[in-house]
């Protein structure tokens, strides 16, 4: 084991170096080569800019989207989570009718392409869907208070309806993995605990309730935590229909501004200040119950 | 136990021709009949795979009959779901694997089914508990996970937990053989304890001693089918068929 290691700090060496390298070939391409007018001081206006009229800072382009994709991240984590775990339930439960249903929705949803199922959502949902239910006349007709509480928990109420959509979206789309990870789950109980409550006299759903569910969940939270990065991640894709999170105020920044490098790398800080700890976190949750286990 | 004697016999579990098939991992039953008083406690033997779990398992549901009928406490083991939850409710099992729940502590493992099933408040069902686990020398372990607790333990907990649901029966799936050798008699005395008390007991087991010491009748089996029966006693001192003979010198 030792020699091993020794033996690969050698290795270690010659691709640090290679790594060092490219990145100085890389820099030095860009500082001389890439003929950029590099203007970073005007990106901290874009984070946050002085309100004039109520003389206070308030939060600009980008951390609106950051705020945004935080809270369409939130709902429809939430939300995914509902999803999969009825769907796991209904995939592990005796009814074949919902297994097959549960099967059917799985299947469907990791073989489609997420931007396919934005635009079937969004035109659906959005459209068709939110007409039928009126809100957005809901919205406009709500008083002043109602619409700041929209705009605090989702976004501003002229687009509620689109927003809805995106979460609706992502969260099916991200629902049908959750419901693969509860299912392995609730699978991966041993049978005897199943025996154990039955004898019991337990119920099938007091079984779920108290002794399945609570050691499955206890398996899953690492990767239940892993999909929901995923899904922070995958919200980017929403910018499509015009939701104005991070990704969507970076290309609308860029336009506008064409400080392309600045404005992505800013963004993918951003990203990363939001996923990064999540990510940590993922890795205590698993060396805890890694520890738990033993 | 042996003391049921002169007392009238009140047939409590009643099983009549029932056959299990295979294929399946499961051994399976052929023509099993079989008959068990209030207070008896009956030994069931045989060499591995002859079917005395599968027996013990169909009788609470947990195996399904291909044919044939269980009648426990005077409920049919039927079809309907509330029969089978009805008699799961009135007979304890002690699995070989204690099957204790892992992400609580004793004493909820041994509260959950009575709130649960005995809609008891939280404080009767641990007024219960508590008895339970003075009884089987466990008390000041309440508070501790089943992880933290060695193999007899573990088992012990397990029988106050079936003890929780106030059995009429209880059935016990070779609990001390996934035990160390010197834990096996901390669990065999809790059991000897429930025979004298009067319990009912059906029992899969493979220590002669222990079956010799505490039951009234033994049936002996292999290849799912009941090979001999008959009063301890005789059983172990006249054994009749030339299989059974053989058995038990290879054990004893």
């Amino acid at each position: 084991m030792i020699r091993t290691r020794r033996s690969s700090v050698q290795l270690d060496a010659a691709l640090l170096t290679l790594l060092f390298g490219a990145i100085g070939f890389i820099g030095y391409r860009v500082t001389v080569g890439l003929h950029y007018n590099w203007n970073w001081a005007v990106i901290p206006q874009y984070i946050f800019r002085y309100d004039e009229e109520s003389g206070r800072w308030v939060a600009n382009y980008l951390l609106q989207g950051l705020l945004t994709t935080i809270r369409l991240s939130l709902w429809s984590g939430m939300l995914a989570l509902l999803f999969g775990l009825f769907m796991a339930l209904a995939r592990t439960g005796r009814s074949l009718f919902w297994r097959m249903v549960s099967r059917s929705y799985v299947e469907l949803m990791r073989n489609l392409p997420p931007l396919v199922l934005i635009f079937i959502f969004y035109f659906f949902l959005a459209d068709q869907l939110a007409l039928l239910l009126g809100i957005d006349d809901l919205v406009r007709n709500s008083g002043e208070r109602l619409q700041s509480v929209i705009g605090l928990l989702f976004c501003k109420p002229e687009q509620l309806s689109a927003f809805l959509a995106a979460v609706v979206t992502l969260a099916v789309f991200e629902g049908a993995y959750i419901t693969e990870i509860i299912r392995a789950g609730i699978q991966g109980v041993e049978r005897q605990q199943w025996e154990a409550s039955h004898a019991l006299g337990l119920t099938r759903l007091h079984a779920l309730r108290y002794i399945i569910l609570p050691q499955a969940m206890r398996q899953v939270l690492p990767p239940l935590a892993g999909q929901f990065i995923s899904l922070i991640k995958d919200s980017a894709i929403v910018s499509i229909i015009s939701i104005q999170e991070l990704s969507y105020q970076g290309t609308q920044l860029m336009a506008s501004t064409y400080l392309t490098i600045e404005v992505w790398v800013t963004i993918a800080l951003m990203y990363l200040l939001l996923t990064f700890p999540a990510s940590m976190g993922v890795g205590w949750l698993e060396k805890k119950f890694a520890r738990g286990r033993a | 136990m042996k003391s049921a004697e002169g007392k009238r016999k009140e047939l409590i579990i009643d099983v009549r021709h029932i056959n299990k098939i295979f294929p399946g991992p499961i051994p399976a039953l052929v023509d099993f009949s079989a008959r068990v008083d209030r207070g008896e406690v009956l030994v069931v033997i045989g060499p591995s795979g002859s079917g005395k779990s599968t027996f013990l398992r169909c009788l609470n549901g947990l195996e399904e009959i291909d044919s044939g009928t269980i009648i426990v406490d005077s409920i049919p083991l039927d079809d309907d779901e509330k029969h089978r939850l009805e008699i799961r409710r009135e007979v304890g099992m002690v699995f070989q694997s204690f099957n204790l729940f892992p992400h609580m502590n004793v004493a909820d493992n041994i509260g959950l089914a009575q709130r649960l099933v005995r809609k008891k408040n939280r404080k009767d069902a641990l007024v219960t508990t508590m008895d339970l686990l003075h009884k089987v020398g466990m008390a000041e372990k309440a508070n501790a996970y089943p992880a933290e607790l060695s193999g007899g333990q573990q088992q012990r907990v397990a029988i106050a937990r079936a003890l929780a649901m106030n059995p009429r029966v209880m059935l016990f799936d070779e609990a001390t053989s996934a035990l160390d050798p010197e834990m096996i008699g901390e669990v065999l005395e809790v059991m000897m304890n429930l025979a004298r008390e009067g319990m009912t007991m059906v029992v899969v087991t493979h220590e002669m001693g222990f079956a010799r010491e505490v039951s009234d009748r033994i049936i002996f089996m292999e290849h799912g089918r009941i090979i001999e029966q008959g009063e301890t006693e005789n059983f172990f001192l006249a054994p009749e068929q030339e299989r059974t003979r053989r058995f038990l010198d290879q054990i004893l």
